[in-house]
């Protein structure tokens, strides 16, 4: 079963920031989620394991170069960036 | 106080040298201006898939197998997840169960062997700079194929650490799935360290010191952070399970984060790539076309070719510069050639850089010439010497700087003629061996390779003009 600790541990790892109301309902939610892919991984004991399912094996790609996104292309979600950069808060370990 | 030993476990991550990242067609050249080596793949916008670069696989069981890994047939790829902005997706692909490589070893030379756990693929993260309270993210080497070579705690100085990084290192160059430039971060590693006192069978807690690219950071974290250990235990405290930062600026280990948080990255198994597959048959053609291993060349020149270990180290330490003595030392006496390389060539080649990339004044073929020359005693090492030189200087094979008379040698009559007119010319060298000063000999020789044109050799001169001195 889960707890409510586990949910804000979750939460935590997670870097959601959920108040104390919404604990009890998310914990009710959780449950429910988890319930849903217990019963998946019950149906799924019929099949075999990953390591045998033959035909979807070694989808790969040749290593040959394709030409990159121009920088203002990939930068045009975060209105330009700066200098080249995308730009988050300041975000030092430690 | 009670003796205390370390011991270390590493975790080495190595860049490998394909040409497009791991899971997109976009260039892994190193440098550029930021966010251009990038696609939406690579940068985690939603809806994108992966898929994986054969020759990152390719190189992973190349890099297995030189290190005596057991190659698993079937692999797979997980998430590992971690917020921070050096992952776009918020997740790392990475290997968690199912790595590709398992169980190998690299040996050291006090005799001891470094277990490796296993070596598994991933994905590095982008770069991040601090500036102005803010965090600038470059996602240029975001997605660049990576291994990680995990070891068993089985380090138990500094000195073996280094040993295993430098073993580490020229055998990925050698076997060509990797550059492990220390300064570009294609190689850096990991330390696990714990302390314990001597004798005592059970580890002590560890710490782990992140993100080391080079020998000397390495090796002084490593001192600081086991005297830091031992105080501790000493002073009546107890080490934290953590994760520590070395600080270059103070010589000191920092902690950046509790190891709790940390070690929760919920892997699950990638639901966007396939099984990986290894075949008997590539494993087989992989290990054929393997060239010669670090290790087993030391051997070869020690054994076989009878070097001084020492010189036959410093040799393998350059690959390029040991193909060029393989190549010239074919056939004729390998001691000879080995120190016209470490001696003339090495004194125009300084730096490790310039052994490392050497652009060779001669080719390998001259010097064989050269060494074929004094094996058959056509040669003798002083004017060799000089001549070796000159061909240096000038790029010029033997013949082009030695005339057929050069090489003719001088005959035992020709020798004592100009012995003797050494002697009626310099009597007051004469006179001062005669008086016991051995140093004038110096002046008569001088005398006899001028005369000859280096051509005397020196011993047989010395003999005979001590024989007309009396
Ligand atoms: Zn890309």
């Amino acid at each position: 079963m889960i707890t409510q600790e586990e949910i804000r541990k979750i939460a935590k790892l997670a870097k959601l920031y959920v108040s104390e109301e919404e604990i009890g309902s998310l914990t009710e939610d959780m449950a429910r989620i988890i319930a849903f892919a217990d019963t998946i991984n019950a149906a799924a004991d019929t099949q075999e394991p990953f390591d045998s399912i033959q035909s979807l094996q070694n989808a790969l790609r040749e290593d040959v170069v394709r030409p990159s996104y121009p920088q203002e292309e990939i930068l045009r979600n975060v209105n330009g960036g700066e200098d080249g950069y995308f730009r988050t808060k300041q975000s030092r370990e430690g | 106080m009670r003796q205390y030993e370390m011991i270390a476990g590493l975790e080495t991550h190595v860049e490998l040298s394909t040409k497009t990242k791991i899971f997109c067609g976009c260039t892994t050249a190193f440098g550029s201006e930021p966010n251009t080596h990038c696609c939406p793949v690579c940068t985690g916008m939603p809806g994108t898939l992966p898929k994986l670069n054969a020759r990152v696989v390719e190189y992973a069981v190349r890099a297995g197998l030189a290190t005596g890994c057991r190659i698993n047939r079937i692999s797979k790829m997980d998430r590992k997840n971690y917020v921070y902005p050096d992952l776009p997706k918020a997740y790392q692909i990475s290997q968690y169960d199912k790595p590709l490589c398992e169980w190998g070893r690299i040996e050291l030379s006090n005799g001891r062997t470094i277990r490796i756990t296993r070596i598994h693929i991933e994905e590095d993260a982008g770069k991040l700079v601090h500036v102005r309270g803010n965090t600038l993210v470059d996602y240029n080497r975001g997605g660049v194929p990576l291994i990680e070579i995990v070891t068993e705690p089985d380090f138990r100085s500094a000195d073996e650490i280094r040993e295993y990084l430098e073993t580490l290192q020229l055998t990925m160059k050698t076997i060509g799935v990797s550059d492990c430039k220390m300064q570009e971060g294609s190689l850096r590693c990991d330390v696990n360290i714990s302390v314990r006192p001597v004798g005592s069978e059970t580890f002590g807690t560890r710490t782990e010191i992140k993100n080391m690219n080079s020998f000397t950071y390495m090796e002084k974290a490593v001192a600081y952070e086991t005297e830091r250990q031992i105080d501790l235990i000493e002073s009546g405290g107890t080490v934290v399970q953590e994760t520590r930062r070395y600080d270059e600026a103070s010589g000191m280990t920092e902690s950046m984060r509790g190891k709790e948080d940390a070690d929760d990255y919920r892997y699950f198994r990638e639901p966007d790539l396939v099984t990986i597959a290894v075949t008997d048959e590539q494993i087989e053609q992989w290990q054929a076309d393997m060239p010669e291993l670090p290790r087993h060349r030391l051997d070869r020149y020690t054994n076989q070719l009878q070097l001084p270990a020492a010189d036959a180290a410093l040799l393998v330490k350059y690959p390029r510069i040991a193909a060029y003595f393989d190549e010239a030392a074919q056939g004729v006496n390998a001691r000879t050639v080995a120190n016209f390389i470490l001696g003339a060539l090495f004194r125009r080649l300084p730096t490790d850089a310039e052994k490392e990339n050497a652009a060779f004044p001669v080719p390998a073929a001259y010097l064989h010439d050269l060494a074929a020359l004094i094996d058959g005693g056509k040669l003798n090492m002083n004017l060799a010497k000089t001549t070796f030189e000159k061909m240096l200087d000038t790029g010029k094979p033997v013949s082009d700087l030695l005339t057929q008379a050069d090489l003719a040698g001088l005959d035992a009559e020709a020798l004592a003629a100009v012995c003797r007119a050494a002697v009626e010319n310099n009597p007051a060298a004469v006179a001062d061996i005669r008086a016991g000063k051995e140093k004038a000999m110096g002046a008569l020789i001088g005398y006899v390779m001028k005369a000859t044109r280096g051509k005397a050799d020196a011993g047989a001169a010395t003999a005979l003009l001590k024989q007309l001195i009396g």
